[in-house]
């Protein structure tokens, strides 16, 4: 698996030139994605002039970015120019192009990366799972009859199979950070709008967020920086102060992850964030209601056009009583304040990513409390109730070669993701977490 | 969310200065932008209200002098006619047939403002009277003997919930009773010496010239003109503030050139503040008191509140054109802009309350609000924002809602209410 930073110096040292890469890329991905089941449409063409321009710039003695010739894939649910954006849909696959890129991509585009692919998802970005009625299930690379977890899951399984050096994908309740924890690579979910949302197509606007995949911290670091304009080394070398979440969120996670944490940070308090199964039932509100709300219109002309799955969730979100809505918002207030109160004595907070590893493709459900629900509703058990808060999470591969991936979140302050990535590479040089690269037989066997 | 940002619904009856109150902080996050380079005092001032200082600064800087000045009175006196007139035409007789039946609550808006106001005008004169400017004491008890605002008073009551129809009523009969009353209040308790209108009952041919016979004119005048002027509020509407501001410019040059800020200072401004704000005071806790003796209902007691502790610029300011000598006009009526801007603030932040208030009530007679579960009720709901469930999606949405309905649950905790 090589990184988006090796392609890219290679390409900046002209030893290779970015043509070759992504015609490279473009092939991998026709011989080997289709079992994924993770890539919607292939940009051979644009991918082939826009790799044509980076080495054009690099003739001509211009800087072609540190992205430079880089190749990635985005969620289904970006605009790209001359293309309709479908969010997964077979409702807008006739839809009109879209006449610019999503602006994520036009910086990514700027810093020299290739996109050569958009990729699967749940429709319309509602689901842990990425079940998708009209593209089908996307797969695990670590194992072909797991889940990839979702909504991000084409973008999640391309980079972990190592087709994609990076991907973007987008997160409202954890579609980041739940297909990163299921095959085991990093995934950020910024600080809540701050990441650029232009060109995005919605779905619930309190929690919406797009972030980046990959399968190095470094490669994360840098993808980044292009996205946000920042520098991660704004945050200094200041000692990080560091908790553990408990109460449902160890009650509700595999041992191995309750391990890691301990192991991360023996000495750090274990904190229970209050009320946090009403944080996450008033998140689970809220995105019902305005999911509901943004497809309403369509429903009423046409629901039978919807996936089957999706076109329930979101009826009955659109008949959601109002008052309740605003209940879940005051309710969202309240605990935004006195969680930021909480976060006035720590840096990063440590929880799991998902509650458990890829559930089976063919038993698509997890043990919650007890009792079996869902994973489609509720793989995201321990996000949903953070992208509540609007605060910024990372997700971050255990390092486990012989089991199945798994992930913690690093959960920082609003704009604290230097600090994340700072701490991250702490537990990635103690041994703690890191990318283990899929047995590249796939296992498995596709239905 | 849309919520958050949308007009509020009482801005039909808002007028500009009341608008603004409206808008503070409600604004899309392009308007609040903007306001942001706006610096945060002159956001927090009534539009209108700046506009009064620059006329005064103005006033202080350019006075009328000469002939410019008799020009500048007579085109002030031919503005307070023009105002009356135009008030007499919008006055809408069906609006006061409409809730004259509230007799009670029209009698304490009555009582608050020219009994109580007048009271406590007086009082703050008794004791007040030896440490403080006695002009500016003059402002103070005039203001007291002025109507109530018609415009903000509907406006506040509507914000707030109020009964916006009585509220129109006793606004109305309060400027309609003022045209006499407040003169005559004036004649009764004004003693300052000087000026046309208080050289005794002579100022009655003033009043009747500039202010009655144009607003009985342009009542009588309202069947064939009342539509003009229904129709192009718009256009008239400057007619409103051009002429207060006229006359604020006439009677300030006229107290400058007498030297207003030589005997005018901050230390008085200040002592009008808190002036103001005692009288505020006292007032609205006697209308509350006054409300819960009457017995009255909560949508009346906010009319009470709002249409009794109002004192109006738009009358004041051509009253005291008509009943104060030039040169007392401008001292007299700097109380009055002082105390319209304090009641704007107080009222706007009233209103917002009580509007909460109405809507946690209104909340908890209804019950909490539950998720739809029959079929019935699902298909009912789904009527109600246009949508026609398909026959295949009914077991799936049902299914939905009841997970819906756990995670209702589960948000309110134990006991099942709504709670923050």
């Amino acid at each position: 698996m090589i990184s988006a930073l090796e392609t890219a110096a290679a390409v900046r040292s002209g030893s290779v030139t970015a043509r070759q890469v992504v015609e490279r890329c473009l092939a991998d991905l026709a011989r080997e994605a289709p079992p994924l089941v993770a890539v919607t449409r292939i940009l051979a063409e644009r991918a082939m002039a826009d790799a044509d321009a980076v080495d054009e710039a690099f003739v001509r003695g211009e800087d072609p970015g540190p992205l430079a010739g880089v190749p990635y894939g985005v969620k289904d649910l970006f605009d790209v120019a001359g293309l309709p954006t479908t969010a997964g849909s077979g409702l807008y696959a006739d839809a009109p192009p879209a006449r610019e890129d999503a602006e994520a991509i036009r910086r990514l585009r700027a810093a020299g990366a290739v996109l050569v692919a958009t990729l699967n998802m749940d429709e319309f970005a509602y689901g842990f799972a990425t079940i998708n009625a009209r593209h089908g299930t996307t797969r695990n690379p670590h194992d072909l009859a797991r889940l990839a977890g979702g909504s991000s899951g084409g973008s999640a399984s391309a980079v972990a199979a190592g087709l994609l050096p990076f991907s973007l994908g987008s997160d409202t309740n954890g579609s980041i950070r739940v297909p990163a924890s299921l095959c085991g690579l990093y995934g950020l979910k910024p600080t809540h709008g701050d990441l650029p949302m232009g060109g995005v197509f919605p779905f619930a606007e309190s929690f919406d967020d797009v972030g980046p995949f990959a399968a190095s911290l470094t490669d994360m670091i840098c993808i980044w920086e292009v996205l946000s304009g920042r520098s991660a080394t704004e945050d200094g070398q200041a000692l990080l102060r560091v908790a553990r979440l408990s109460g449902r969120f160890r009650d509700n996670s595999h041992p191995d992850q309750i391990a890691a944490m301990d192991a991360i940070a023996p000495d750090a308090p274990l904190i229970a964030l209050p009320d946090i199964a009403r944080a996450r039932s008033a998140a689970f509100l809220i995105t019902a209601r305005e999911g509901g709300s943004l497809h309403r219109a369509a429903l009423a002309r046409n629901a039978m056009a919807f996936d089957p799955q999706v076109r329930d969730r979101l009826i009955a979100g659109a008949l959601l009583p109002l008052g309740l809505y605003d209940e879940a918002q005051a309710f969202r207030t309240a605990f935004k304040a006195r969680v930021a109160d909480l976060f006035g004595e720590f840096d990063v907070l440590l929880a799991p990513a998902t509650p458990c590893e890829a559930p089976l493709v063919d038993d698509p459900r997890i043990m919650i409390d007890g009792a079996l629900t869902a994973a489609r509703a509720d793989l995201g058990i321990h996000t949903q109730p953070i992208s509540f808060t609007g605060l910024p999470s990372l997700a971050v591969p255990l390092r486990r070669p012989a089991g199945l991936p798994l992930g913690l979140q690093l959960i920082g302050k609003p704009g604290g993701e230097p600090a994340l990535f700072r701490f991250a590479a702490e537990l990635e040089a103690r041994g703690v977490t890191g990318v283990s690269a899929p047995n590249m037989v796939m296992q498995g066997e596709v239905q | 969310m849309l919520r958050h940002g949308r007009r509020l619904p009482c801005a039909f009856f808002c007028n500009d200065s009341f608008r603004s109150l409206c808008w503070i902080g409600r604004g899309k996050k392009g308007n609040i932008a903007a306001m942001l380079r706006i610096p945060k005092l002159l956001r927090s001032l009534d539009p209108f209200l700046v506009m009064l200082i620059a006329t005064v600064a103005a006033a202080s800087l350019l006075p009328a002098r000469g002939m410019a000045a008799t020009w500048t009175d007579w085109l002030a006196d031919f503005a307070i006619a023009l105002l009356f007139f135009l008030h007499g035409a919008k006055l809408s007789r069906e609006a006061i047939y409409q809730s004259i039946g509230h007799w009670k609550l029209h009698g304490l808006v009555f009582a608050s403002t020219y009994i109580w106001f007048p009271i406590a005008g007086l009082a703050v004169v008794a004791v007040a009277g030896h440490w403080v400017n006695p002009l500016l004491l003059a402002g103070i008890l005039f203001l007291t003997l002025l109507p109530s605002t018609v415009q903000s008073s509907i406006a506040f009551t509507a914000m707030a919930g109020g009964n916006v129809a009585a509220a129109v009523t006793s606004a109305s009969l309060s400027n309609l009773f003022g045209i006499v009353l407040t003169p005559l209040l004036v004649g009764l308790f004004m003693k300052a010496g000087g000026g046309r209108a208080l050289s005794g009952w002579g100022s009655v041919e003033s009043i009747v010239v500039q202010l009655l016979v144009p607003f009985v004119g342009g009542h009588l005048l309202r069947p064939w003109i009342g539509g003009f002027i229904g129709r192009n509020k718009s256009i008239l509407q400057p007619v409103d503030r051009a002429s207060i501001l006229l006359v604020v410019y006439s009677a300030f040059s006229a107290a400058v050139i007498n030297g207003i800020w030589h005997r005018v200072g901050v230390i008085d401004l200040l002592e009008l503040l808190g002036l103001s704000a005692l009288i505020l005071a006292f007032i609205m806790a006697i209308n509350v008191l006054a409300a819960r003796i009457a017995g009255l209902r909560r949508e009346d007691s906010i009319v009470l509140l709002f249409c009794g502790s109002k004192k109006s610029l738009v009358s004041g300011v051509p009253m005291a054109g008509a009943l104060f000598a030039p040169a007392q006009v401008g001292i007299v009526v700097l109380p009055l802009m002082i105390f319209h801007q304090l009641q704007l603030f107080v009222c706007a932040a009233l209103a917002g309350r009580f509007r909460r208030e109405g809507e946690a009530l209104a909340m908890a007679a209804a019950g909490p609000v539950m998720v739809p579960r029959t079929e019935a009720e699902i298909e009912q709901a789904a009527e109600a924002v246009g949508m026609a469930i398909p026959d295949a999606c009914v077991p799936g949405v049902a299914s939905n809602m009841a997970l819906l309905e756990r995670h209702t649950k589960t948000l309110r905790g134990p006991g099942g209410a709504p709670k923050p």
